[in-house]
């Protein structure tokens, strides 16, 4: 019983030590910006540290409709005409990781390369 | 042009599957079965009414629905709506074989109800999901284009949608030209495959969430060997192209797996295609029997 209560209570602080952390790192996590216009992408290539958490901005610039996506990042992100929004990402491992506005498929994919 | 119609057919043929096929089990079933339609329809209107909505809130609130709420809600709605799918298949193969046959049997079960209303929510969800991207895209369309081009873009997004009801089209057609068995099993396995891919759409945005939200979660071991992709398939199929993203919405299909979900389409197979097979058994008993 008391075994049980104290795993419980471990389990508690474990969680509260995680969330207190998550909005701790909420505050300082690198961000990028990333401005969509009608299918461009400024910046189309954007470099980033590998193994950090990173946080890119998106805003939607262009006078149509926007879908931010990423198979490989598992990210999709509708942006009406002027809407602002964001994607956090988990740490990445060194690459190459394709993206792609998901409502202009004929204009160049952009790219985030995890150094 | 050609790729508004693209666009607008292929946000809308996920759900028309959905509808399809449910729609062709339903009416080619016996009365039982067709008691189920006002449902699908129900349904349907209120996906139509969702994506509204849902499209409306997205242009007029986007502030509220940025960053983790839009994701929140995609995870909800695609876990769900796979686990209805596989919900539907399985009550489809308890009744798809009396469904022709025998009329009588199905008629006094009164636990349909809640059958009816995962058809009725499942229909809701696969429309207001892809239907409020539409709405959003359409949206676009109408505000951001010169005149000259506008009536052209609508023209091709009604075009799309056309299409889009071609494919329900041929659906149905599929349901009167092949055997009732053969449309089946066809249908099945497509609608399986779409939730295979929910299922697992849902379950990677729920580790990168965790991944997103902790370092501590992201620095363990074995987490970062779940991430791992296991292989590279995309001189293949790329899943950003565009046919490569439609493939993978239809049947989850990643170039660059993680293992984590190598694991979780290999376990979801494991356990439908046993489950569906342990469903058959008691079905050639009865056979025999009668």
């Amino acid at each position: 019983m008391s075994l049980r209560k104290t795993q419980f209570m471990a389990g508690l602080i474990g969680l509260v030590c995680t969330l207190s952390a998550a909005s701790a790192f909420a505050a300082d996590i690198l961000t990028f910006k990333l401005e969509m216009q009608d299918g461009k992408f400024l910046p189309a290539r954007i470099e980033v540290p590998a193994g950090q958490r990173i946080k890119i901005e998106i805003h939607n610039i262009g006078k149509t409709a926007a879908e931010f996506e990423s198979v490989e990042l598992r990210k999709e992100k509708v942006l009406a005409p002027g809407a602002q929004s964001f994607v956090v990402i988990a740490p990445l491992r060194p690459g190459e990781y394709k993206f792609f506005d998901d409502f202009h498929l004929n204009m160049p994919q952009g790219v985030i390369v995890a150094k | 042009m050609g790729q508004v119609l693209f666009i607008v057919w292929r946000e809308s043929v996920e759900a028309l599957l959905v509808v399809g096929i449910l729609y062709a089990w339903l009416n080619n079933g016996d009365a039982a079965a067709r008691r189920g339609l006002p449902y699908l329809w129900g349904g349907v209107a209120a996906g139509i009414v969702a994506a509204v909505a849902l499209g409306a809130a997205l242009l007029g609130f986007s502030e509220l629905l940025s960053g983790d709420a839009q994701t929140y809600f995609q995870i909800g709605m695609v876990l769900i709506a796979a686990v209805l799918i596989v919900q539907m298949v399985f009550w489809m193969r308890k009744h798809g074989r009396t469904l022709k046959k025998d009329m009588e049997s199905s008629l006094k079960e009164s636990t349909e109800a809640g059958n009816w209303w995962g058809v009725f929510l499942l229909v809701a969800l696969a429309i207001a999901r892809e239907g409020s991207e539409t709405a959003v895209f359409l949206y676009g369309i109408g505000m951001g284009e010169q005149d000259a081009s506008r009536g052209a873009l609508v023209f091709a997004g009604v075009l799309g949608l056309a299409l889009a009801f071609l494919t329900f089209y041929l659906l149905q057609l599929g349901g009167k030209v092949f055997s009732w068995r053969r449309f089946f099993q066809v249908t099945e396995i497509i609608l399986l495959l779409l939730a295979a891919g929910l299922l697992l759409t849902g379950v990677e945005k729920l580790l990168d969430l965790l991944l997103e939200s902790s370092d501590w979660f992201s620095s363990l071991g074995f987490v970062s060997a779940l991430t791992a992709p296991v292989w590279d398939t995309s001189w293949l199929l790329d899943d950003s192209s565009t046919f490569g993203s439609l493939v993978s919405t239809l049947t989850g299909y990643r170039a660059r797996p993680a293992l984590m979900s190598v694991a979780i389409y290999v376990i979801y197979w494991l356990v439908v295609s046993s489950a569906l097979g342990k469903l058959k058994k008691p079905q050639v008993n009865n056979k025999q029997v009668a």
